[in-house]
């Protein structure tokens, strides 16, 4: 879980601290371009290819974690 | 006292120089000290890189390394070890680079890699590296990818370097688009023909004929070193906090016709 958030943190490119239930599309660093980026690290890092319908879904960053490692 | 108006001041900005032993990034180098700034210094050329230094203000506060800029896993470390010695950057001056004269009939694919790679891919990962997070400044910062008038304008024989200029222009345009919302401006800067000691023995500055003629293309006569630099310390500075993704021809007026 601690490599995700990692993860999670440089795909957003977050300094600041990043909890599970936190509601990601609240983050100042939520954007287009950070969505893509986590588009791609779910890819590239969980071999996990998501619609963007499916990921619209996606509230918390739990969510993006359990899409991740529940494949 | 209230310090002076100078919006053009880069005190307290720590700004990364490519190809920082010679020419017109080594002036950079030494005006942007001038200025206030903190400095990380690269460039292959080791011994070069430690005369910069000694013409630099207070090179007590900079940082350099000899490294070559096409090893990318080498140039992220240092980067980081640079950013933990000096501090987060604010600026970027991406100067390094090659040149050559080569007719298109006569240019092999290898040539091409060869300055696609150092014109082109070294500065592109090297922003990459400096715009990471934990390496750029909070507060965003600005990107110079280091064009040419070549880069916009034709010339016999220049088409390998030209094509690698105007890459960067287009480059430069892209990453203002993707980089704002860090609050991380980017252009280019266009020079003319500038004397610096190594273009002095090639041939179009050498022979007195040539000079001439290159000499005829700059209304203003040809550039010195600091008329780049100093170019360069206001894409870096506050006074441009509203420029982004644009191109500045400094070049005596070579554009103009």
């Amino acid at each position: 879980m601690e490599k995700f958030i990692e993860l999670f943190a440089e795909a957003l490119e977050r300094e600041g601290e990043i909890k599970m239930e936190d509601e990601f599309r609240n983050y100042d660093e939520w954007s287009s371009i950070a969505y893509l980026s986590v588009i791609a690290m779910m890819d590239e890092e969980y071999d996990v290819q998501i619609e963007e319908a499916e990921f619209k879904k996606l509230r918390t960053v739990q969510a993006v974690y359990d899409a991740c490692t529940n494949k | 006292m209230e310090k002076p108006f100078n919006p053009f001041s880069l005190e307290g900005k720590v700004i990364v120089i490519s190809g920082a032993a010679s020419g017109i990034a080594r002036q950079c180098a030494i005006n942007c000290s001038k200025m206030g700034a903190k400095l990380i210094l690269l460039d292959l050329n080791e011994e070069g890189l430690k005369e910069t230094m000694t013409m630099v203000e207070r090179p007590e506060e900079h940082y350099w390394a000899s490294v070559n800029l096409l090893d990318y896993e080498k140039v992220g470390g240092i980067v980081k070890e640079a950013v933990e010695k000096v501090g987060r950057i604010n600026g970027l001056l991406n100067c390094a680079g090659i040149s050559t004269t080569n007719l298109f009939k006569l240019t092999k694919p290898e040539e091409l890699d060869k300055f696609f790679h150092v014109n082109v891919y070294t500065g592109y990962f090297l922003a990459q590296e400096c715009t990471k997070m934990g390496n750029l400044s909070k507060e965003g910062g600005s990107i110079v990818f280091f064009s040419s008038v070549a880069g916009s304008f034709g010339e016999v024989g220049k088409s390998t370097y030209g094509m690698t200029k105007a890459a960067l222009l287009n480059l430069a345009k892209h990453l203002a688009c993707e980089m704002a919302r860090k609050n991380v401006r980017v252009n280019s800067i266009s020079p003319g023909a500038i004397c610096t000691p190594i273009n002095m023995n090639l041939p179009h500055m050498k022979d007195p004929e040539k000079r001439a003629a290159l000499e005829a293309q700059h209304l203003l006569g040809l550039g010195e070193t600091s008329d780049i630099a100093n170019a360069c310390i206001y894409l870096l500075s506050d006074a441009s906090r509203w420029v982004t993704g644009t191109n500045l021809f400094v070049d005596g007026g070579f554009s103009v016709r």
